[in-house]
């Protein structure tokens, strides 16, 4: 079947069957939530336990089940690849992996994949592991990729049933409170896994330092927790900043940021209150500092700024440029440091900021969002998804939620990324529909959405070069076409829900190339 | 001997192209994802050895994400090293016309054999580029640079001015001539200009390349940038040496090294208001020096002030972030657009009446304060709605 985007999707995908995707806000749901665990507590109960294996057969963990984790301490992670495994040496197999997302530092998963350890995996997949299964590396069911909300989502809702939850913590008290923000090695928020350990059958918590009752802040309290872990090292906080947390020194990408930038103080949006998101990857945090500056020359407070916190956040909030930051998960050191002592460095948990079956989403309020992208096109559809030689290599992360909630979403991107145009006649694979896209900027100039003639005017009357976004690619593509592409068969690796859990497109098993 | 051979680099954005010859023509491509880029490769470089003739030769290409024009200027270095009897690629080009006394706020400097840098140099709104085969291109390099800026200034639609820093004569300037005549730049720069002959040698070498490749006799501007004690006190015979001649550069890096000076405000003052003086007397441009320091943009819009209240059109960039700072300086205010509509209103009205003399509010005007003002408005007129897009919120307005 089609869907709205006129993507082909399977009626179902492995076990599942498929809704397919309607709209950005088609889908409609009300009623109840499945249901959380229940068990009553008594004085004097001990959770902690002397080893993962220990917790892991108190758990009463079996072959086939669930077991989850959060992604907080990124590049830095080390409890993924202990638990699993010990899972692995207790002889433990076909698990269904729920992380909030992979890194390079999980390549090891794909040991235990062959091994038939892992037999599915459901959640972002950044780097190696994403690679191995597009290429062929097999799993029992095709993986599933959600966004930030959209995993919280799909744990409310019953769509995906957790049985353990290992929750990596800097910090934990002995009943089971636990936390990011403390301790010696801080990756920041871990409200991630808030959800998990709610509905998970059971949770444990991970930890290398026990303090004192209560650890706080409260992020994961002792009423979600069955047992506590002592482990050497939970993660390394110097690695939560990875690679995409670089400020921009080329020439190319400072354009784009200063036009991304610049189009921010042409809306309607920038005055007094202006809320926005500003992303991860050397474009988004110059574009953050750009509109910093601007804010202060056209002395502009703004109301919240959102996203993986930042150094530049913090700076922005010292000078008094926002009144808060909303902060999901801390992208460098200053920012975890802010967390612990600034009542305006918010800790925000998924469900707050993106659930769309809720009352109410964060991202909602934002006027401007930066986000970037792998490929657009012409429809303004953005992929971060797929490499355009059709490898699974990157999560959706906050994209969709972002992008579906902000009053002006800007992408900025390259027109070309070595010999690789960015700006096709049709993404590879649709992460977030060009319905909630409004700017794309390149260090060509910018396009605007048809849809958004107002925000056009606003550049035009300010100056900036608007183009039309078929003129941006046919300017790239004189530069580095012809391009090889790859031919897809029907077998799907991948299965892209969009945030409401309808299916927006699907990552199929490259088959050859013309 | 791979040098004998090899032509490019294995940066980033840039290719190796080498060539043996032999019986017949063999093509090797070494891509980083060859299923996404062998097949685009190889159909850029075919297109360029078409353009060059039958070639015998095995041609390897190691590509490190280089755009299609930059393939075929490492293709075309490589062949004609190999074969120096071949004659060199004509690119198709689109250049859009300009006028001698078109803004030139900024003169945007890249390096002519560096892909990295030289890749979307027209992007940073430079009122005019400069591609550089002097200072930036070691020797050896000459030659492969020369043919790369020939390719760039074909592939590209610059949007405003492009030039071409040559070597001096003496130095191969000649050559660099002859090469990119055939891309059609604005005007070619001519570095440590000391006299009058300087100019015109370069003028006749214009002139030749004009004729030889069919570009109108005389449309290539020449800036010649005065770089030497006695370049500077050469600069009224260098303004006024040819009709060529449209703006002139000071260039302090050199200067102070000549003469022995540390570069501080006063020890180039001299040497700035001769340049400003000879080119206002030949009725040319004045441009000054570039800002070495990028992270110092404070000291740079400092500089640039000081070379706008001394008389310069404009400054010289090293780095695109220079650019916007630039503009602010050398863009009119509000306030002196204001005081030139005035005047200029004033002039129309008196020849209207037929008066002779020019007076607002009872003070006269003078004829050099009236063409100073329609000069104003012709440049605001020009710059029409591009000032706002370089930078945010539109300062350039009120930085001076």
């Amino acid at each position: 079947m089609k869907n709205a985007l006129g993507r082909e999707i399977p009626k179902t995908i492995g076990s599942r069957s498929v809704e397919a995707y309607a709209g950005a806000f088609a889908k409609k749901r009300s009623g109840f939530k499945a249901p959380q665990p229940q068990k009553s507590s008594v004085p004097g109960e001990n959770k902690v336990l002397p080893s993962l294996e220990a917790a892991i057969e108190a758990t009463g963990l079996k072959d086939g089940m669930t077991i989850s984790f959060h992604h907080s301490f990124r590049e830095g992670d080390r409890v993924i690849n202990q638990v699993v495994d010990a899972c692995a040496r207790m002889g433990l197999k076909d698990l269904r992996l729920f992380p909030t997302a992979l890194f390079g530092t999980h390549a090891k998963l794909v040991d235990h994949i062959k091994s038939g350890v892992v037999s599915r995996i459901e959640g972002s997949m950044n780097g190696p592991v994403g690679a191995y299964i597009s290429q062929g590396g097999k799993l029992r069911e095709p993986a599933t990729l959600r966004s930030h909300g959209g995993r919280w989502r799909a744990i409310e809702s019953g769509d995906v049933a957790i049985d353990v939850a290992f929750i990596a913590a800097s910090q934990a008290d002995a009943y089971g409170n636990a936390n990011g923000i403390n301790g010696r090695t801080p990756c920041g928020p871990i409200t991630f896994c808030m959800v998990d350990a709610q509905y998970a059958k059971k949770s444990v918590v991970v930890t290398n330092e026990l303090a004192p009752y209560p650890a706080y802040p409260l992020e994961i309290q002792q009423g979600w927790v069955d047992y506590v872990v002592v482990v050497d090292e939970v993660g390394d906080p110097e690695q939560i900043a990875s690679g995409t947390l670089e400020m921009t020194k080329s020439p190319a990408r400072l354009r784009i940021a200063r036009l991304a930038a610049d189009a921010v103080v042409a809306s309607p949006y920038f005055k007094e209150g202006l809320s926005f998101q500003g992303g991860a990857g050397g474009v988004s945090l110059a574009a953050t500092m750009y509109l910093a500056e601007a804010m202060e020359k056209a002395r502009i407070v703004g109301g919240f700024v959102m996203g993986g916190g930042t150094r530049i956040m913090v700076e922005m909030l010292h000078k008094g440029l926002v009144r808060t930051i909303l902060d999901g998960q801390a992208f460098d050191p200053i920012a975890v440091a802010s967390l612990g002592v600034d009542p305006a460095h918010v800790i925000m948990n998924p469900g707050l900021y993106a659930n769309y079956d809720s009352r109410g989403c964060a991202t909602y309020m934002l006027d401007a969002a930066f986000l970037g992208a792998t490929e657009v096109d012409l429809d303004f559809n953005v992929n971060v998804n797929t490499h355009s030689d059709g490898r699974l290599l990157h999560g959706i992360g906050g994209h969709q939620d972002v992008a579906a909630g902000a009053k002006m979403t800007v992408i900025t991107a390259p027109s070309i990324r070595g010999r690789l145009p960015v700006i096709l006649d049709r993404v590879t694979t649709v992460t977030t529909p060009g319905e909630v896209i409004d700017v794309i900027v390149t260090e060509r100039g910018l396009a605007v959405n048809p849809k958004r003639g107002d925000l056009k005017e606003c550049f035009l009357e300010a100056g900036l070069p608007v183009r039309d976004i078929a003129e941006l690619k046919a300017e790239a593509d004189g530069l580095v076409r012809p391009l090889g592409k790859p031919v897809f068969g029907d077998e799907v690796v991948a299965a892209i829900e969009w945030r409401d859990g309808t299916v927006i497109d699907v990552v199929r098993k490259v088959e050859g190339w013309q | 001997m791979p040098d004998e051979t090899m032509v490019g680099s294995d940066a980033k954005g840039d290719c190796r192209v080498s060539l043996v010859p032999g019986k017949s023509l063999a093509i090797e491509v070494a891509t980083e994802d060859p299923r996404l880029f062998e097949r685009g490769i190889r159909e850029v470089v075919e297109e360029a050895l078409a353009k060059l003739g039958r070639i015998r030769a095995t041609l390897s290409i190691a590509d490190k994400g280089s755009l299609n024009y930059v393939i075929a200027a490492r293709v075309e270095a490589a062949v004609r090293r190999a074969f120096p009897e071949i004659p060199a690629i004509a690119p198709k080009v689109r250049r859009r016309p300009s006028e001698k006394d078109a803004p030139r706020r900024s003169r945007l400097y890249a390096p002519g054999n560096n892909p990295r840098l030289l890749v979307g140099i027209e992007l940073h709104g430079a009122d005019c580029v400069l591609l550089d085969l002097e200072d930036s291109v070691p020797p050896a390099e000459k030659p492969a640079a020369r043919v790369l800026v020939k390719h760039l200034l074909g592939a590209i639609d610059f949007p405003n001015e492009v030039w071409v820093r040559i070597n001096p004569l003496s130095l191969g300037g000649a050559d660099d001539v002859r090469e990119i005549i055939l891309a059609r730049p604005h005007g070619v720069a001519l570095p440590k200009a000391e006299s009058k002959d300087d100019v015109v040698a370069l003028s006749r070498e214009l002139a030749k390349a004009e004729q030889a490749v069919g570009v109108p006799l005389g449309s290539t501007w020449i800036m010649p940038i005065v770089e030497t004690a006695k370049g500077v006190l050469h600069a009224e015979e260098i303004a006024a040496a040819d009709p060529r001649v449209t703006v002139v550069a000071f260039g302090a890096e050199d200067f102070t090294r000549d003469v022995g000076a540390r570069r501080t405000l006063e020890s180039l003052l001299f040497a700035r208001s001769m340049i400003v003086a000879a080119a206002k007397a030949a009725a040319v441009q004045a441009s000054d020096t570039v800002y070495a320091d990028v992270d110092d943009e404070v000291g740079l819009a400092a500089e640039a002030k000081l070379a706008r209240d001394l008389g310069f059109d404009g400054k010289g960039a090293i780095h695109p972030a220079q650019v916007p700072i630039l503009h602010a300086a050398f863009t009119p205010s509000e306030k002196e657009m204001d005081e030139a509509r005035k005047i200029v209103a004033a002039a129309e009205e008196a020849e209207a009446r037929g008066i002779g003399a020019i007076a607002i509010g009872g003070k006269m005007i003078d004829r050099p304060v009236l063409e100073r003002a329609r000069r104003a408005l012709r440049l605001a007129d020009r710059l029409g709605g591009q000032r706002a897009s370089q930078s945010i919120g539109g300062d350039g307005k009120e930085a001076r």
